[in-house]
C-alpha cells in the first residue's frame, strides 16, 4: 500500500487560491490608488477577517455564535487604548490604568494586544459555554455579545461610554490589511487541517459518534472559540485604525447580521466560502451604496432610497437559503483542478450500489 | 486481576420507567458475548451505560477491575471501549478516511499516524477503496463495515456491535461473522454483539445474555440459550418461530 500523501500536500492550493483572490484587491488597489477605492477594499479585507474568524468557530463546529461581534468590540478598543496620543486618552479616557494613560505604542502592538485580549476574553467565555449546545449554545452567545456592549456602553471613564472615542491612529495604506487578511486566511487553514479542526468537524456532523471516537467536544470546541475570538478582536483592530473612531454600537446587530450573511451566503463550512462570500456581498453592498449616493443616467439622476442596501443583503439571504443552502460554494473549498481532493471541503459522492 | 468490562447489578430509571433492573454482564477478552432480547428490553441502553452515554442509577460498570462509572463518553473510548451504533452515525461529510482519522486524532495520534493507522484499518476491513467516498450515503453494508472500522481503530480492548447485521441479507451477515471472527483472532478484544439476527449469535457467540423488559431472564452459552423454554416464551414466542429464526 502506497503512502498517501499528507493532508498539506492534498489541500495547499486552498489558501493558495484564496490569497491570489485577495493579492487581486490588492494589486486594484495599488493600480486604482484613489482614496475611497482603497478605503472599499480595506473594508473588504477587513470583513475577510471578520467573516474568516466566525468561519473557524462556526463552520466547524456548526454552533452559530452571535456573539463573536462582541470580541471585535474589545479588540477595537484594546488598540484604540494603546495608540491613541496620551493627551487624549487623558481627557477622555481618564479610568484607564496609568501605564496605559501615559504611553502610546505602534498601531502593530495594537493589533497583537487586541488579538490577545480578544482571545483571552474568548478562553473566558468558551470556558463555560463550549458544554452548550445547538440553539442554548447560540442564545448564550448572544447574551455574551450583549454583556460586552452594555459594559463597554456604560464604562464611561474607560470607554467613554456611547461617546466616540476618536484619536486613533488611522492607517490610510491597504497593505497592512492585506497582510492581515492573509495571516487570518493562513490561520484558519492550518486549524481547519488540524487535528482539532477535524475533529471539531466530525462533532458538528455527529457528536454522540464523535464522542464515542475518543473527541473531547468542549475542549475542541473551546480551541476554536479561542483562536476565532481573537482574529475577531484582530478585525476590530484593523476596523478601529480604518476609520479612526469606534462606538460600541459600531459592533452590534448590524455588524453581527453583515458578517453572518456573508458566511452564509458563501457557505458557512468551508473557508473558501467565508472569502468568496465576503467579495460578493461586498461588492453588491458597494454598487447599492453607489446606487443609494445616485447615478447620473442621461443627465437625469437616479438615486435608490437609503437602507436598499441592508434589504438586498437580506434578500439574496433568503434566496441563497431557499435554493443554495450550502451556500455558493456549496460548502467545498476551492481547489486547483489537479489537486482535487476527496474529504476536503466535500469529498466525492459514493458509487451506486458498490458493495464489499 | 479479570481481564473483562463487567456490568454489576446495573439499574436505570428514566422518570420512574424502569429500563434495566440488576442487571449483570460479563465481557471477556478474546470471547463473543451475546445480548439478545426482544424490542425495548433494554439492550442498547445496556451499552449505553457500558460507553458512559448514560449513568446507572444503581451498580456499578468495571473496565479490568476498575470503576467506569461517571467518565465521560470520550474517555470511556480512550480507555478502549469502543462501539458501533445501530444507526450507523458516521460523519456523512467527512470522507470514509476521515471518519476513522476522527477515532485516530481523538485517541491523541498526529493527523498523519491517524491516516496511516486509517488507511491500514479499511485495507484490513476490505474497504480500501471507499478510503476517499463521502460516508454520507454510502449502502448500508459498507457504512455497517466503515462504523465497525471506525471503532477498531487503534485496537480497543472491548468492541461493542449494537445491530451491525440489521438489514443485511443472509450472505452479507455470513461476511460479517467472518470478519467478527477475525476480528476475535487477530485483534483478541472482548466482543459484545448485541443483534436481532439469533442465527448469528448463536453461531459466533461464546456465552449469551438475554434480556427481557429490563432484566437478564437466562445466561449461558449458545446450546443452552437455544433450548430454555423460557427465552422462547419470552423473546421468541412459539417454537415455531424460534426454528425459523435459528435458521
Amino acid at each position: 500500500m502506497a503512502d498517501r500523501p499528507s493532508i498539506l500536500a492534498r489541500t495547499w492550493t486552498t489558501p493558495v487560491i484564496l490569497i491570489v483572490i485577495l493579492g487581486v484587491l490588492q494589486l486594484a488597489a495599488l493600480a486604482v490608488g484613489s482614496g475611497p477605492f482603497n478605503q472599499t477594499i480595506i473594508e473588504i479585507f477587513i470583513r475577510v477577517v471578520l467573516v474568516v474568524g466566525l468561519f473557524v468557530f462556526i463552520g466547524n463546529s456548526g454552533v452559530i455564535s452571535f456573539g463573536h461581534i462582541g470580541f471585535t468590540c474589545l479588540g477595537a478598543y484594546m488598540t484604540a487604548w494603546l495608540t491613541m496620543l496620551p493627551a487624549i486618552k487623558k481627557s477622555k479616557l481618564k479610568g484607564l490604568p496609568d501605564i496605559i494613560l501615559d504611553n502610546k505604542l505602534a498601531y502593530g502592538w495594537g493589533l497583537l494586544a487586541a488579538v490577545i485580549f480578544a482571545g483571552l476574553a474568548a478562553y473566558a467565555a468558551g470556558k463555560v459555554l463550549m458544554r452548550l449546545s445547538g440553539i442554548a449554545a447560540s442564545i448564550a452567545t448572544f447574551a455574551v455579545l450583549a454583556v460586552i456592549i452594555q459594559v463597554y456602553s456604560n464604562w464611561d471613564s474607560v470607554t467613554g461610554a456611547q461617546s466616540s472615542v476618536v484619536g486613533i491612529p488611522i492607517v490610510r495604506v491597504v497593505w497592512p490589511y492585506f497582510l492581515c487578511a492573509i495571516a487570518v486566511v493562513l490561520v484558519a487553514y492550518a486549524h481547519q487541517i488540524s487535528r482539532s479542526g477535524l475533529a471539531l468537524r466530525a462533532a458538528r456532523d455527529e457528536a454522540t459518534a464523535a464522542s464515542a471516537s475518543g473527541v473531547n467536544i468542549p475542549r475542541e470546541r473551546l480551541i476554536a472559540f479561542t483562536i476565532s475570538g481573537g482574529i475577531m478582536g484582530l478585525g476590530g483592530a484593523l476596523f478601529a485604525h480604518s476609520v479612526g473612531v469606534v462606538t460600541p454600537d459600531t459592533f452590534y446587530l448590524g455588524l453581527t447580521f453583515i458578517t453572518l450573511s456573508m458566511l452564509v451566503v458563501g457557505g458557512m463550512n468551508s473557508l473558501s466560502g467565508a472569502v468568496l462570500g465576503v467579495v460578493i456581498l461586498s461588492i453588491i453592498i458597494q454598487l447599492l451604496r453607489w446606487m443609494e449616493k445616485g447615478v447620473d443616467i442621461g443627465g437625469a439622476s437616479f438615486a435608490l432610497p437609503l437602507g436598499v442596501q441592508e434589504i438586498a443583503i437580506g434578500v439574496v439571504m433568503i434566496v441563497i437559503l431557499m435554493y443554495r443552502p450550502s451556500g455558493l460554494t456549496k460548502n467545498r473549498e476551492l481547489v486547483w483542478p489537479s489537486n482535487k481532493l476527496s474529504g476536503w471541503g466535500k469529498p466525492k459522492a459514493p458509487a451506486d450500489g458498490k458493495t464489499v | 486481576m479479570a481481564q473483562s468490562l463487567s456490568a454489576s447489578d446495573v439499574s436505570v430509571s428514566f422518570e420512574g420507567l424502569r429500563a434495566l433492573s440488576n442487571v449483570t454482564l460479563d465481557v471477556p477478552r478474546g470471547k463473543v458475548t451475546g445480548l439478545i432480547g426482544p424490542n425495548g428490553a433494554g439492550k442498547t441502553t445496556l451499552v449505553n451505560v457500558l460507553t458512559g452515554f448514560q449513568k446507572p442509577t444503581g451498580g456499578t460498570v468495571s473496565l479490568d477491575g476498575e470503576s467506569i462509572v461517571g467518565v465521560p463518553p470520550y474517555k470511556v473510548r480512550q480507555k478502549g471501549i469502543a462501539r458501533t451504533f445501530q444507526s450507523g452515525r458516521l460523519f456523512a461529510d467527512l470522507s470514509v478516511l476521515d471518519n476513522l482519522e476522527v477515532t485516530g486524532v481523538g485517541l491523541g495520534l498526529s493527523r498523519h499516524e491517524a491516516a496511516k493507522k486509517a488507511d491500514r484499518m479499511l485495507e484490513w476491513i476490505g474497504i480500501p477503496h471507499l478510503a476517499e467516498r463521502a460516508a454520507g450515503g454510502l449502502p448500508y453494508t459498507d457504512e455497517r463495515r466503515v462504523a465497525i472500522g471506525r471503532a477498531l481503530m487503534l485496537e480497543p480492548k472491548y468492541l461493542l456491535l449494537d445491530e451491525p447485521a440489521a438489514g443485511m441479507s443472509a450472505e452479507e451477515a455470513n461476511d460479517l461473522a467472518q470478519l467478527i471472527r477475525r476480528i476475535i483472532a487477530e485483534v483478541r478484544c472482548g466482543l459484545l454483539l448485541i443483534e436481532h439476527n439469533i442465527g448469528l449469535v448463536l453461531t459466533i457467540c461464546d456465552h449469551i445474555h438475554v434480556l427481557d423488559s429490563g432484566e437478564v431472564i437466562e445466561v449461558g452459552p449458545p446450546a443452552l440459550i437455544k433450548a430454555s423454554e423460557r427465552v422462547r416464551h419470552a423473546y421468541m414466542g412459539t417454537q415455531a418461530e424460534t426454528e425459523g429464526a435459528v435458521l
